[in-house]
């Protein structure tokens, strides 16, 4: 289970030229997600292949869910590429919450390189089954 | 810090990267996508190649995939990495979907066929899944080896 956190993370400040800047800034992706609503909630899958559990930032902040992660070093140090299809070093995307969900009981998890989040409904929005009685 | 994958990570690079989106976003959004949602979707897994100086890795960013259903092959210098997932299993049988706002992911079966650099011992190929991506090295023959000359002094 990753950590849900409150608040913002603190901004990342690296020296050198603005040329090692450009240079050193990670290339953000996107990622692509499916988001299905259920009875009882949201649930929030994305790929972010590359990315371990540690390196992942899932957070919420006011009604705004955003989530992080970093593609872990795998390659040796001594590597020349032959061929770049993919040259991300971070995934990063923003939701913007309904009013309907439970921030408080939000769930996340990482498997093979797919985040998955469960945002519950809060209990006065889910549907409630009203028993009829005959008398 | 984060250490670029390779070294493609120069500004011209990510210009012509941008460049590139841009175009995709043109063409699948306005053009051929109906629903312009899902432009974001990749259709087959990326794939990056490196080498170093006694083998050459092949780098698959295929997330969500069983390991046991990855299917590797190589016929001479073809190498062939098939594999598929299925995302409306991903939910469970137990969950009552009620609709769904987002469909983007790649869901289906795909094949990706590379020729290998020649000089290449593939009678040993490693592979592992790890996080989400399947690393694949093949170890250079030992005649195609960098090889460190020792000059003598006399």
């Amino acid at each position: 289970m990753a950590k849900v956190k409150g608040q913002e993370m603190a901004v990342k400040t690296e020296g050198g030229t603005p040329q090692e800047q450009q240079r050193l800034r990670p290339v953000v992706v996107t990622p692509p997600v499916d988001i299905y609503e259920l009875e009882d909630g949201v649930v929030l899958f994305a790929d972010m292949p590359g990315v371990p559990k540690k390196n992942l930032d899932v957070q919420v902040d006011k009604n705004v869910l955003t989530i992080k992660g970093e593609i872990s070093d795998i390659v040796p140090s001594d590597i020349s590429p032959l061929y770049v299809e993919f040259n991300g070093k971070a995934y990063e995307r923003a939701f913007t919450l309904g009013p309907d969900v439970d921030v408080s009981k939000i769930e996340a998890t990482m498997n093979a390189g797919v985040l998955k989040i469960f945002l519950p409904k809060s209990e006065e929005v889910r549907p409630k089954k009203i028993e009829v009685t005959v008398e | 810090m984060l250490r670029p994958w390779f070294s493609l990570s120069d500004p011209i690079w990510q210009d012509f990267d941008r460049l590139n989106r841009e175009m995709e976003k043109i063409f699948n959004e306005n053009y051929f996508s109906p629903a312009g949602a899902a432009s974001s979707r990749v259709p087959m897994p990326a794939v990056n190649i490196g080498e170093t100086s006694d083998q050459v890795l092949i780098y698959l960013f295929a997330p969500g995939l069983d390991p046991k259903g990855i299917d590797l092959t190589v016929e001479k210098n073809m190498l062939t990495i098939s594999a598929g997932r299925d995302t409306a299993k991903e939910l469970g049988e137990e969950a009552k979907v009620t609709g769904y706002y987002r469909k983007e992911r790649f869901s289906g079966k795909f094949r990706r066929v590379i020729a290998l650099p020649e000089g290449l011992d593939t009678s040993t190929i490693g592979a592992k899944y790890k996080n989400g991506i399947l690393s694949i090295s093949i170890k250079k023959k030992e005649e195609e080896k960098t090889k460190k000359i020792e000059v003598k002094v006399d």
